[in-house]
């Protein structure tokens, strides 16, 4: 309505505000559809998203969550490496490089830049996650190039043309190439549609127009951040935890301590005393330092504000020096590097704790739990890789709520499991359970959520990868509630069960036809005393089998049966003792 | 048989149970003459309801041979958590799978998000000690001791109903056709379903979600059907009873009584293929069903004549979901509608729905203490609604409260005038239900503008040129009676059975003998469920089609197969045809790669005799002066419009009327823009062009 070009109108913002949400969630489902491996289409490792012409985050269709800084960055780091007036039309750019993306080598990051008429207006980008991108099969790697191949920044297509030689270089380099290609054309297509549809709305609503929604939209984000910020008390904020090893120097532990600091409207969070990278490959790079303290503050100040756009983080410092486990440099081995991080966000919710005990919550498996396989089929004699999980354990329990059961951790969002009636179509196992560990939840007033086990039996010999963590370091509680089952890994063979292990990291075992293996994942920290959790709720849980007859009796002074039957006068004696 | 005497000169009768109104549609098969009526719906006794809305309709049960419904019985019952106390059998080690769901987590950073919530408590869920593998043989054969066992415990429990999961059932349903056995000699009064009756698919939580919410439906849909069927049998009815399933095909009253959940959304289904009928009528090969009421609005489509469908849907919003794995009508839904509320969110941006004032209170408009600006008090404002004809007069709309309601919670918070803040309001909720049309065509590859719209429901008609406009369509049809439209679709429906099965095989080295056998075992149960049916179709149609996808994918996009395509084992012929599928839909293909097939489907449709649409008077271009009701400014663009206003009631085949006007009904009104014009077709709807300059 208003003529002036840089002017906005609010409702046009909200109708931007709308489309970019649309268009980086048909991004996403275009990606979901078309791909070939299980981790883009069940597991949703992967992040699509619509930037500026600065690399800016418009906004991102989920995805990893973790991955929340992946793109922008790398964007940035493509800018730099060729300056913008070297990007044309029909230009797709491309790198798996670990140390820009902050993660490993399996993301590959496909970027297309934006034009309207010879004016670049944005880039479209796609990050998924290969199964296979070469390397050590089995076991732990310790440097970069064990984990395979590396492409540096580089022009996957020019001008429209793609660049062959590249095509060949991949090719030569993974196991399963036809599945990669697969995997490439279903990226191609989500920044194709990303690209299209961008253009579309600019074309509508004008340049101009959707360049001040988009500022509007940031600066809207701004807003509510500063005013959920504002509503933490200031101080300084501190906590630690820590991870149980770096799968080389077996149960050395490594300390995790996080600063939070919020003055005003103004939090930092300051990283600079989490331990230094390690040995295994546990390490991500800085952009993923940067991250973990994102998810932490878009949690607490903006979770459902959509879409997830640079705004949101502007009254955010990070300070993470490099050369951290989440800011590692190379040749750092960063294959499995989404662990840590998911610690450190839980670590940052426990520090915050004291100011704002009503918006935070207890500590959660913070793991995928996941065993990896991999073998011959004997129905096809064809080479696999497989993967169990993710298990999905449980959450912390809030000041409000108990916590949620069986949900997959905070370093993935709308990621699915892999049906066993799946699964044992494909590849040569039996899934023999699937359920909820009784127990596992911390007890607190407000009890947290339950793990899982699952059960998988070779139906022909294959190898497992299990690289899990925290299964000492458990799912602390909060405000006087206790600390959760941790996440394990054991193994069958002969019938016998081996529980003893000394961490969760199965590296390279092989499970022999009949043999079997068991990934459990934690349960989620109590929060408050198990002691005022009203005794009705107590046996109810008992009846439903979420905690045990022993359980309720020790950790919350509740006297009942296995039908959740209560003793009302033994309940009264046994709390009032205590 | 029977039927024959029944099929000439008698009422065909539909009715439509919605949660406020009852919708009834009488179709006189000797004179083709179509009546409606209108009631609220009575949910103490749903039934009352029908028998007062067919008599608004002047019919009588003793003059109908075949009576049809559709109803939200079902879905209320699932949404509302007021169905049986339900107990699950399950494949030992998968107790929990039910509850562990597929693990995700939607709103990635919300730390109080709640996962969905099982309709079988934990305790009330046991396992059944037996074991198949993915091909079907037996691992650990099925201890029926133990399967008795359990059964005293349900009845000590006092269950009455019993779903029964078991994995790998669609390959070999063995095991959960004895467990049913068991439990019905143990449990003679329990409602009990066996996931493989509903859905022969793998993924093994939906199927449990879905035979779970056909048990925990089951008792109180059952006792609603047969109690239906009792009564218009008092009533002296003789014919066919057929209820809606959610794909918009009929299935037969006993039937529905054991398969409750086929019926979920009966009401939007039946709305598209309302649509359908008019495309036959009309000659059209493609449309857009667009279903606009208080709350939501919804979007179908109709593509070279047929209605899409789809293999599952979420019931009960995204986050909490219970999937449900049958064949259902592919609807998307977007909770924009005339209640949507509009607000200013905390970080300053204007935000329209999905909050809705729903009835009570209702739009500020409705003087019923509404304090909260919405979608209809934005159209009140605009002057798009009358205030003094709406609901025929029934109801007096207060634009001053509307007003008020707009300015202080839209205008003066953005520092806009209260009809530029109407205007505003209206326009996001056009582009919002703009995405749930852009959700069924363009992201399914498909142009919308080579597609022409049906608008109805109360609002549909309303904002329908709008968002032709958004979305390039040229053509818009308004049917006769836009509030009726379901009861009016069901009509036209037809028999219809769908079965999937899921089997594996490469397409390179399938079995086709084995494949003809199943398609030949599902086509024959298709065939032997409408036998069953009291009414004789006029003919049988079987579809085929497969589900597949290329070898390491996991989605696989359903593929319409001809039967030669197999009965030649034309390998190349069905690898060309799914390719071209995946391009259709996803802009890209592999020819060079692999494919395999994952499920089988097959359609079974009995074919009824269809109503022939009763044509209206005819006039000439010019309307009767009497439909012309006056002149009132409307806001369109930056200006407020003289814009005349007609009687729809009063116009005539062959009135054409140019834009702007407002076409005016009991339940609804019609905008036309500047450069839109209308024109009454044969049967009374409005066949609008919308104009090409005007925005």
């Amino acid at each position: 309505m208003n003529a002036s070009p840089v002017k906005s109108d609010p409702v046009i913002t909200e109708i931007v505000r709308n489309g970019v949400i649309a268009i980086t969630e048909e991004m996403k489902s275009n990606l979901m559809r078309t791909a070939y491996n299980m981790i883009i289409y069940e597991a949703l490792d992967f992040t699509v998203g619509l930037f500026t012409p600065k690399g800016e985050t418009i906004s991102i269709g989920l995805g990893l969550p973790m991955f929340i800084r992946g793109m922008a960055e790398t964007i940035k780091a493509k800018l730099e490496h060729y300056g913008v007036e070297n990007i044309h039309p029909g230009d797709i750019l491309l790198t798996n490089d670990a140390y820009i993306t902050g993660s490993h080598l399996n993301h590959l990051t496909f970027t297309q830049p934006i034009f309207l008429d010879d004016e670049l207006i944005g880039f479209a980008c796609c990050m998924a996650h290969w199964p296979d991108i070469g390397g050590t099969l089995d076991g732990i790697t310790t440097d970069i190039y064990s984990e395979g191949l590396q492409l540096p920044i580089v022009k996957y297509q020019r001008a429209g043309v793609v660049n062959e030689e590249i095509v060949d270089i991949i090719k030569a380099n993974v196991r399963l190439p036809d599945r990669a290609m697969g995997d490439l054309r279903a990226q191609l297509t989500a920044i194709g549609t990303g690209e299209r549809r961008y253009i579309e709305l600019v074309q509508r609503y004008g340049k101009d127009q959707v360049y001040a929604s988009i500022s509007d939209i940031m600066d809207q984000s701004e807003r509510a951040a500063r005013a959920r910020t504002l509503s933490i008390p200031d101080g300084v904020y501190e906590a630690e935890s820590y991870m149980d090893d770096d799968g080389v120097s077996i149960s050395d532990r490594i300390p995790i301590k996080v600063r939070v600091i919020v003055k005003g409207d103004e939090m930092t969070v300051d990283l600079t005393d989490v331990a230094a990278q390690v040995k295994g490959f546990y390490n991500s790079g800085i952009t993923t330092g940067h991250a973990c303290s994102q998810v932490a503050f878009k949690c607490i100040t903006s979770p459902t504000d959509y879409p997830i756009n640079d705004g949101s983080f502007r009254n955010l410092t990070a300070i993470v020096p490099p050369g951290r486990v989440i800011s590692a440099v190379k040749p750092a081995p960063m294959r499995w590097w989404m662990t840590f991080p998911m610690t450190i966000v839980d670590t940052v919710f426990k520090a915050l704790t004291p100011a704002i005990p009503d918006r935070t919550i207890a500590g959660h498996h913070a793991d995928l739990v996941i065993g990896l396989l991999n073998g011959i089929n004997p129905k096809t004699n064809e080479f696999y890789i497989a993967f169990i999980g993710p298990t999905g354990g449980g959450w912390g329990a809030k000041r409000t709520e108990d916590g949620v059961s069986a949900t997959v951790c905070i370093n993935d969002g709308d990621t699915h499991n892999s049906p066993a009636e799946q699964l044992e179509t494909k590849f040569p196992i039996l899934i023999e359970n699937y359920n909820l560990r009784q127990d596992s939840g911390g007890p607190g007033e407000f009890r947290g959520g339950l793990g899982c086990e699952n059960t998988v039996q070779a139906r022909a010999d294959l190898m497992l990868n299990a690289q899990v963590e925290r299964m000492h370091c458990k799912p602390w509680g909060l405000n006087g509630g206790m600390e959760a089952a941790g996440n394990a890994v054991v193994l069958r063979a002969n019938g016998t069960w081996k529980e003893d292990y000394p961490n969760a990291k199965l590296l390279t075992a092989r499970i022999l036809e009949g043999d079997a293996f068991a990934v459990r994942s934690g349960g989620g920290g109590g929060f408050g005393d198990p002691h005022k959790r009203p005794a009705e709720t107590v046996a109810h849980d008992v009846r439903q089998g979420y905690v045990s007859v022993e359980s309720a009796e020790r950790d919350y002074g509740v006297i009942c049966d296995e039908a959740g039957t209560l003793d009302v006068a033994a309940t009264e004696k046994a709390r009032s003792g205590t | 048989m029977e039927s024959d005497q029944k099929t000439s000169g008698r009422i065909r009768l539909a009715a439509d149970i919605g949660g406020t109104f009852t919708d009834i549609a009488a179709f006189n098969t000797s004179t083709g003459r179509l009546h409606f009526g209108k009631t609220l719906s009575t949910p103490d006794s749903l039934i009352d309801g029908i028998a007062t809305g067919a008599s608004k309709a002047g019919a009588a049960f003793s003059d109908a041979d075949i009576f049809l419904h559709g109803s939200t019985v079902a879905i209320n019952t699932m949404l509302e958590r007021t169905g049986a106390k339900t107990a699950l059998l399950i494949t030992e080690g998968f107790r929990d799978i039910y509850e562990i769901g597929r693990v995700n987590r939607p709103d990635a950073y919300n730390l109080f998000f709640q996962k969905h919530e099982p309709l079988v408590e934990r305790a009330l869920r046991f396992e059944v000690h037996e074991r198949l593998f993915a091909e079907g043989d037996v691992y650990k054969p099925l201890d029926e001791d133990h399967v008795r066992a359990t059964c005293r415990r349900l009845r000590e429990e006092r269950v009455d109903a019993v779903a029964i999961l078991l994995l790998h059932c669609y390959a070999n349903p063995a095991h959960e056709l004895r467990v049913r056995e068991i439990v019905e000699e143990e449990l003679p009064d329990a409602f009990v379903s066996t996931s493989h009756e509903l859905s022969q698919e793998y993924r093994e939580f939906e199927r449990c979600s879905t035979v779970v919410a056909n048990a925990y439906i089951g008792p109180k849909v059952k006792g609603y059907i047969s109690g239906i069927g009792d009564r218009i049998r008092a009533d002296g009815f003789d014919g066919s009873f057929l209820v809606v399933q959610s794909t918009g095909g009929l299935y037969d009253g006993e039937q529905a009584q054991r398969q409750c959940v086929r019926m979920l959304e009966s009401g939007p289904a039946a709305g598209v293929i309302g649509t359908q009928a008019l495309c036959d009528a009309l000659g059209m090969e493609n449309a857009i069903a667009f279903d606009m009421g208080g709350t939501t609005a919804k979007a179908g489509v109709i593509h070279h004549g047929e209605a899409l469908t789809t293999g599952s849907a979420l019931i009960g919003g995204y986050e909490r979901a219970l999937p449900i794995q049958i064949a259902m009508m592919d609807i998307f839904e977007v909770g924009t509608g005339g209640g949507s509320i509009a607000r200013i969110a905390d970080e300053g941006g204007l935000r329209v729905g999905p909050q809705s004032a729903s009835a009570q209170p209702g739009p500020a408009c409705y003087g019923q203490g509404g304090t909260e600006p919405t979608v209809t008090d934005a159209n009140v404002l605009l002057g798009r609604l009358s205030p003094d004809r709406f609901l025929g007069g029934e109801m007096t709309l207060d634009v001053a409260a509307a007003e008020a309601a707009i300015l202080d919670k839209v205008g003066n918070p953005l520092g806009l005038e209260a009809v530029e803040a109407a205007q505003g309001v209206l326009r996001i909720a056009v582009t919002s239900m703009s995405h749930a049309v852009k959700a069924v065509t363009t992201e399914r590859g498909l142009d919308a503008g080579d597609f022409a719209m049906v608008a109805y429901g109360g609002a549909g008609p309303l904002h329908a040129c709008n968002i032709a406009r958004e979305m390039g369509i040229r053509k818009l049809i308004i049917p006769r009676s836009p509030g009726h439209f379901s009861a009016f679709g069901m009509l036209f429906s037809d028999l219809r059975y769908d079965y999937v099965r899921s089997r594996f095989a490469r397409l390179a080295d399938a079995d086709f003998a084995d494949i003809e056998a199943v398609y030949a075992e599902l086509e024959a149960e298709g065939l032997a469920e409408i036998e069953k049916v009291s009414v004789t179709p006029e003919r049988v149609v079987i579809a085929r089609g497969a589900d597949m996808r290329y070898v390491g994918q996991e989605h696989a996009v359903t593929v319409d197969l001809s039967s030669d395509l197999f009965a030649n084992e034309d390998r190349a012929g069905i690898k060309a045809r799914f390719d071209a599928i995946h391009d259709l839909r996803y802009g890209t293909c592999a020819p060079g790669e692999r494919s395999e097939i994952v499920s089988l489907r097959v359609t079974v449709t009995g074919m009824l005799e269809k109503p022939l649409l009763e044509e209206i008077a005819r006039g000439d271009a010019t309307p009767p002066s009497s439909a012309h009701t006056g002149n009132r400014p409307v806001r369109f663009g930056e200006d407020a419009l003289e814009t005349a206003t007609w009687d729809r009631m009063a116009l005539i085949a062959g009135n054409r009327i140019e834009g702007p006007a407002l076409i005016e009904e009991h339940a609804s009104t019609t905008v036309l823009h500047p450069g839109d014009t209308c024109e009454v077709d044969a049967f009374g709807n409005l066949v609008i062009s919308i104009g090409g300059s005007a925005s």
